[in-house]
């Protein structure tokens, strides 16, 4: 491409615009000579005003230019070089493809410059984990930025902001965030590019009102397959079946339609929902301009092209009914104008950015591959060696400047707030999400989701609450607010290894309807579950080395009682009625002793035994006592007799058990059902303390700080500022360490390069000398102490040798204490004056001897 | 350390001694009350205590098949014996004895923990089955030589070894000497073992432990490799090619064939000789190869079909089950709502009504049994169908392969025929080259005697592969009427009779529960 053919476009342009001009001019020459019906339209017409069309000038937000670097507010040559390149592009479609709509090419960025919108990509790769994925990458863009809808909604935006800027004032249109997105991507590794297009007014305003919570969409349960049964050999034939077939399929056939029957009507109401729920027709239709991502495959292990609208973070397929239309595509290296009809939509398109017929790229030097053509043929190589040595000078010519954005910056803090302010609120078709930053919620929630009944949003139905860091460990809540139910959700890591509580909020309290799921494997008995109603409760276990797995009891009512309340009775439990036990089998018993299942029927006094069933049979033994009269007295006798007991044994040539044997078994029984009913107490007493516990967590509400968490944890923090403080003195101490005790004297005279054998003897005996001085002060210092202090004792002595008769006992004693505290000072300075003079000369010795050594004097001794 | 038992009378383990002992050591209070009344079978009882009573000899304790611990110290017992019946002794005390010799310890071999202090031992021997031990006391023997004490290697789990007070406890290196070579003991002599004196000793005696170490190594290998092949023969047994796999069947008809060894020397005999033994060790490689693949088709169906029985024997159970267990919800629910009526002719018609539910609770149950009946009877005709035209193939096969080996045979026996005539002659002519043994010599005299004698071998040979024949054919068709007998008896007879017993001991337990009832109530 080259002027010439710029010019011609330029040409061909005024052209077309002189020809307007005279269409014009031959319209107003027939307006002249008027007939009367021609004069009755032209008062008809006179009243019809036209105005002008009157430009909505959108204020546009002004920005401190101070703050961005150069690159922002200049163009580099080779940016207007691409910049003039991308204009010329510009008008030659204008001038082969008319009635196209104008691509969006060189808009201004936040200071007025225009840039080419490939350099305003700037892929980059920021430190989170969470940006490293696509998906990550599109929920973080959806919730980082507030939405600026484009104004008028059918026109191209005049501006483009930086994605700097972008992530600054956490705002933008639709290809401010699609060009933020698409920087991440491609930073990521992705194959990704902005388009720009046409979509729904759903999608251009993120208005998700229609659509169903993503949070809400049930996940595809995986459907196993029933196993079918593997026909083996020798599989025995079924019984026949000996039912009259024709009464069978008369009731298919009946089923059947009544199958149909529901479905039809089922179909009806599905339709005529929908047909309520369908938004109003738009006016601007297939108008709105919109932008968004698409990811081709082939990179970071993509198996299929997908879009990514940035409003929402969401993935839609490449035949999603969303997007009406595509004009172009563009990532940091190139820029497409697509070629194919979009009159159904984007259903169909080809995404094969290589294929130049279907897609106009701009830049020769496309890194998609083309249309290849096979190697092999040698004719044709003579040719490909011209277009390569062509493309080369073109390649060299037309190179992508770099990008002109400043590279992205996002803090810690920042990414964690997520949303503008840490708060988003999201409206779906009858549910309502709100999500909110870690840490901002006093009570550790970070997203709550409402279902509504209706679209209004008005009948609430149920409300599911999403926490994080709190120190109880709750991770869920969902309340329903229709049957009062509230199920709580919990990580592991809780005293009682709570994992679900599901109780009616009406009655929280204690003795009520509830289910308590549990982690089992952190528990010590194994308990999986418990449920309670108001006269009952069951418990499942699992993994028990006695094989229990199931334990019901059944309460009666409390005894009412007269007369004063006791405070205790509140703490006693209700009267047992009945205790049942199952166990699982334990292989290393003959059936016919291995427990099954024992009923304590506490209020008849009996215990009824079953046994499992052994492997050959169908009936199980069972075995029933009667409890002895006097069982629950202490340190009874307990008699017993044979009618006492009652037995069914499966295989009647079994021996009987022994009469001991059975006295023996009852008593093991009795102690099974005293302990059984203590863990039916404990039980109780548990449910009490974790009640209790989600109380006082509740009103707690307390968020855990990971210690790593440096921001927030005040004690780590501290003590990383301990440790700098640490740190610092240390070095101190070090600096100290290293004092010269040579400066001093070498600055006085001085500080010569190099020492005259003479200075350094001056040098060195004016050190000792010093030092000297400085011992005999030392010792001097301690004498006069001494001295003062001895003569001060003497003059005391000699008041109290006056005053001794006339002293009260108080000033006795006080002039005893002071004597000997003086004694004691006179020797203590003693000692040290004694340790003086005998270090005094060793410290002399080792001066001199360091010296000596000094590697400045050395060289002279 | 001796006593001297002679001055005090010896006592005998009798029938009183040991009520006595049994009973002060039964179950006490109440449950000893009941106990006395009912009396108490010896064969009941767990543990027996019978120290200082001077027994001399051990006796009359048969009977207490269940004990798991027995004491028996402090007595003048000089031999250990009559302990044989005990199989479940856990905890055996004979200390303070008067035993000079381990023995008669062969059948006990669930004991654990065995107590001889205090005895006259001098070896340690005849404990060879007691592979469970965890504690020996040994202490105060005679005990003399070191190199006994690796007797004890044997048993991996022991734990605890008591050896003091033993007269080679003087030596020096008893302890690391017994540290090194039982390196598995936690406790020697009341006291740990630590593990820096395990080292010591281990160091000190660290070749001739190498040594031991790699000859144990070597032994177990070699007895593996033992077993193998055992199993190995076993499996080729089963399939009924037993050592067809080498030279077994070619070198069997030569083996009772001293004419043929004897013709065999014959000169220019060796080619054929040899491609004659070569085919022949082809077939039987072939006989084997069908053998063994048709035993593993045969054990391939033997499991699927246990298979399918016991899934339709488990299904049949579970509908058995399901039927009981809606019966004796019924039956709750009816007894509670007798009890709690007054009408006395509502209670009858309640209890009519019971019966009846009872019998159909029978009629159910015994139609499943039928119906299961019919269903095994079934499938074991088509697996016996099937077993027998799998037999019958391989017979067919084993057979057919066997006639080419008397092919084989025949042909061989013409050439031997020939050879034998032409040496024959070359014999009488004096032209034979090489020297011949004395023995061939003495048939080759006239023409008779060598074709008699080529024709006794080749009928000697043709005798073993029919001998061969019959023998796969026998013992195949044996084993598999044994299967199916078997299969009869099991499945269809003894099941059924347990089963419909069983039904009717329920049927029965019903009934009468409900009469008690009526009785109680009246």
């Amino acid at each position: 491409m080259d002027s010439s053919e710029m010019n011609e476009g330029e040409i061909h342009q005024i052209d077309s615009d002189d020809v307007i001009k005279e269409e014009d001019e031959t319209e107003n020459e027939e307006g002249e000579d008027l007939t009367e019906d021609a004069e009755a339209l032209k008062a008809e017409l006179a009243k019809i005003v036209v105005h002008p069309p009157s430009y909505e000038q959108s204020l546009m937000e002004e920005f401190d230019q101070a703050e961005f670097s150069p690159s922002y507010k200049d163009n580099l040559p080779k940016e207007n070089l691409v910049l003039q390149y991308a204009e010329n592009f510009r008008r030659q479609m204008v001038q082969l493809y008319r009635d196209r709509k104008p691509l969006f090419l060189n808009p201004v960025n936040e200071c007025g410059v225009e840039k080419f919108v490939c350099t305003t990509i700037r892929p980059t790769l920021l430190e989170f984990k969470e940006l490293y994925n696509w998906d990550g990458a599109a929920e973080f863009v959806a919730d980082y930025l507030n939405i600026e809808p484009l104004k008028p909604e059918y026109e191209l935006p005049k501006r483009l902001i930086s994605p700097s800027t972008v992530l600054k004032r956490q705002k933008g249109n639709c290809f401010e965030y699609s060009t933020l997105l698409c920087s991440l991507l491609i930073g990521a590794g992705y194959d990704a590019y902005v388009i720009s297009g046409y979509a729904t007014k759903e999608t251009c305003l993120a208005d998700e009102s229609r659509d169903i919570c993503p949070l809400l969409k049930k996940k595809e349960e995986v459907q196993e397959e029933a196993r079918k049964k593997e026909m083996k050999k020798y599989n025995v034939k079924p019984p026949r079946d000996l039912r009259s077939k024709f009464e069978l399929k008369q009731e298919a056939k009946k089923e059947a339609e009544k199958q149909a029957e529901k479905e039809k009507q089922r179909k009806e109401e599905e339709e005529r929902i929908a047909e309520l729920e369908k938004p109003p027709p738009d006016p601007y239709f297939g108008l709105r301009i919109h932008a968004w991502v698409l990811v081709l495959s082939g990179k970071r292990e993509v198996p299929e092209n997908f879009f990514i609208e940035p409003f929402t973070g969401l993935s839609h397929p490449m035949d999603s009914s969303n997007y009406l239309g595509i004009e172009s595509v563009w990532n940091n290296v190139n820029y497409w104008v697509n070629m194919q009809d979009c009159s159904e939509g984007v259903k169909g398109l080809s995404f094969d950015l290589g294929d130049s017929t279907v897609w106009e790229f701009m830049f020769p030097n496309n890194d998609k591959p083309l249309l290849k053509i096979p190697d092999a043929e040698d004719d044709l190589n003579d040719m490909d060696d011209d277009e390569d040595d062509e493309e080369h000078e073109v390649e060299k010519y037309l190179d992508m400047p770099p990008s002109w954005v400043d590279a992205l910056k996002l803090s810690h803090r920042d990414f964690q707030m997520r949303c503008p302010h840490g708060k988003k609120t999201k409206v779906y078709k009858r549910a309502k999400l709100e999500k909110f930053a870690h840490y901002l919620m006093k009570d550790g929630l970070i997203s709550r989701l409402s279902v509504y009944e209706d679209r209004e949003l008005t009948d609430l139905m149920k409300v599911h609450e999403y926490y994080a860091h709190r120190s109880d460990k709750l991770t869920q809540k969902l309340t329903n607010h229709r049957t009062g139910q509230v199920c709580e959700n919990f990580d592991p890591g809780r005293p009682r290894c709570l994992k679900e509580h599901q109780f009616k909020s009406s009655t929280p309290g204690p003795e009520n309807e509830r289910v308590m799921i549990f982690y089992h494997e952190a528990r010590v008995d194994g308990l999986v579950k418990r449920e309670e109603t108001q006269t009952e409760m069951t418990e499942e276990y699992s993994n028990r080395d006695d094989f229990l797995f199931y334990k019901y009891v059944e309460f009666g009512k409390r005894a009412k009682k007269f007369g004063p309340q006791e405070t205790s009775s509140a703490n006693k439990g209700r009267p047992i009625n009945k205790m049942i036990q199952k166990f699982h089998r334990n292989r290393n018993k003959p059936a016919n002793e291995d427990i099954a299942e024992i009923i304590f029927h506490v209020a008849e006094d009996k215990i009824h035994i079953s046994y499992h069933t052994e492997d050959v049979r169908i009936a199980a033994s069972t075995r029933e006592f009667l409890k002895p009269p006097n069982w629950d007295e202490k340190g009874a006798v307990l008699t017993f007799n044979p009618e006492m007991h009652q037995t069914f044994q499966v295989d009647p040539m079994l021996p009987m058990n022994k009469q001991v044997e059975l006295y023996e078994m009852l008593m093991e029984l009795l102690k099974a059902e005293e302990k059984c009913r203590n863990e039916v107490r404990d039980s109780q007493n548990e449910v009490r303390n974790i009640l209790d516990d989600r109380t006082k967590e509740e009103a707690a509400s307390e968020l855990d700080i990971s210690v790593y968490d440096t921001e927030r944890n005040e004690k780590a923090k501290k003590h990383r500022r301990e440790l700098e403080r640490q740190q610092l003195e240390e070095k101190m101490r070090k600096q100290e360490m290293d004092i010269d005790y040579l400066a001093p004297f070498l600055a006085k005279i001085g500080n010569p390069e190099k020492l005259s054998k003479q200075q350094a003897f001056s040098l060195k005996e004016e050190c000792l000398a010093d030092l000297k001085q400085r011992l005999i002060d030392k010792a001097n210092l301690i004498q006069a102490r001494f001295e003062k202090e001895s003569q001060e004792l003497e003059k005391k002595q000699a008041w109290y040798q006056q005053n001794q008769v006339s002293m009260g006992k108080e000033d006795e004693e006080e002039y005893l204490t002071y004597c000997k505290e003086a004694i004691f000072r006179i020797h203590i300075l003693d000692l040290r004056l004694t340790r003086h003079k005998e270090q005094a000369p060793h410290k002399y010795m080792q001066l001199e001897q360091k010296l000596r050594n000094d590697e400045r004097l050395s060289e002279f001794f | 350390m001796s006593r001297l038992y002679d001055t005090v009378e010896p006592a005998v383990i009798d029938e009183e001694m040991l009520k006595k002992a049994v009973e002060e050591q039964g179950p006490k209070e109440e449950a000893g009350k009941i106990a006395k009344q009912e009396g108490i079978d010896f064969g009941d009882v767990l543990s027996l205590r019978l120290d200082f009573l001077n027994i001399l000899k051990i006796d009359n304790l048969w009977e207490f098949t269940k004990l798991t611990k027995l004491q028996l110290d402090n007595n003048i017992i000089e031999k250990i014996e009559g302990l044989e019946s005990l199989v479940n002794l856990v905890w055996l005390d004979l200390s303070f004895n008067n035993i000079e010799v381990i023995d008669n310890l062969d059948s006990l071999t669930k004991l654990e923990d065995l107590t001889l202090y205090s005895n006259r031992i001098s070896t340690i021997e005849n404990m060879d089955s007691l592979l469970n031990l965890h504690v020996l006391s040994l202490g105060r023997n005679q005990l003399t030589d070191l190199e006994n004490l690796r007797y004890l290697r044997r048993f991996k789990n022991l734990k605890t070894l008591n050896l003091s007070d033993n007269p080679f406890c003087k030596q020096d290196e008893y302890k690391q000497y017994v540290i090194a070579f039982l390196s598995n003991l936690e406790f020697l002599d009341y006291r740990l073992v630590d593990q820096q004196s395990r080292d010591a000793a281990i160091e000190k005696y660290q070749v001739s432990r190498d040594e031991m170490l790699h000859n144990e190594k070597q032994a177990e290998i070699k007895k593996e490799d033992e077993t193998k092949r055992q199993q190995e023969l076993e499996k080729h047994k089963n399939a009924y090619v037993e050592l067809m796999n080498g030279p077994d069947l070619f070198e069997q008809m030569y083996a009772e064939d001293k004419e043929g060894q004897k013709l065999n020397e014959m000169p220019g005999l060796e080619d054929q000789l040899h491609s004659f033994k070569e085919k022949f060790m082809q077939i039987c490689t072939q006989i084997f190869d069908f053998g063994i693949a048709e035993h593993e088709k045969r054990e391939e169906e033997v499991k699927s079909f246990w298979e399918c029985v016991e899934e339709a024997k488990q299904d049949n159970k579970r509908l058995g089950m399901v039927h009981i267990d809606e019966f004796t919800e019924t039956k709750k629910r009816m007894l509670l709502e007798m009890s709690q009526m007054s009408d006395h002719k509502m209670v009858e018609q309640y209890a009519r009504d019971y019966n009846d539910k009872i019998q159909v609770l029978w009629d159910k149950l015994m139609g499943l049994e039928l119906q299961l009946v019919d269903q095994l009877e079934e499938v074991i005709k088509e697996f016996e169908r099937n077993m027998q035209d799998m037999v019958g193939t391989f017979v067919e096969n084993v057979q057919a392969l066997l006639s080419q080996c008397r092919d084989l045979e025949n042909n061989h026996h013409e050439k031997m025929m020939e050879i034998a005539i032409v040496t024959l002659e070359k014999v009488i002519k004096n032209e034979l080259d090489d020297e011949i043994s004395d023995d061939l010599k003495m048939l080759l005299v006239d023409k008779d005697t060598i074709i008699n004698a080529v024709s006794s071998s080749h009928d000697v040979h043709l005798l073993k592969i029919d001998n061969k024949e019959d023998d796969i054919v026998t013992r195949i068709n044996q084993s598999l009427k044994n299967l199916i007998e078997q299969i009869h008896q099991d499945e269809e007879i003894t099941r059924n009779r347990m089963r419909v017993s069983e039904i009717n001991n329920l049927i029965d337990h019903l009934r009468e529960e409900m009469d008690n009832l009526e009785v109680m109530q009246n």
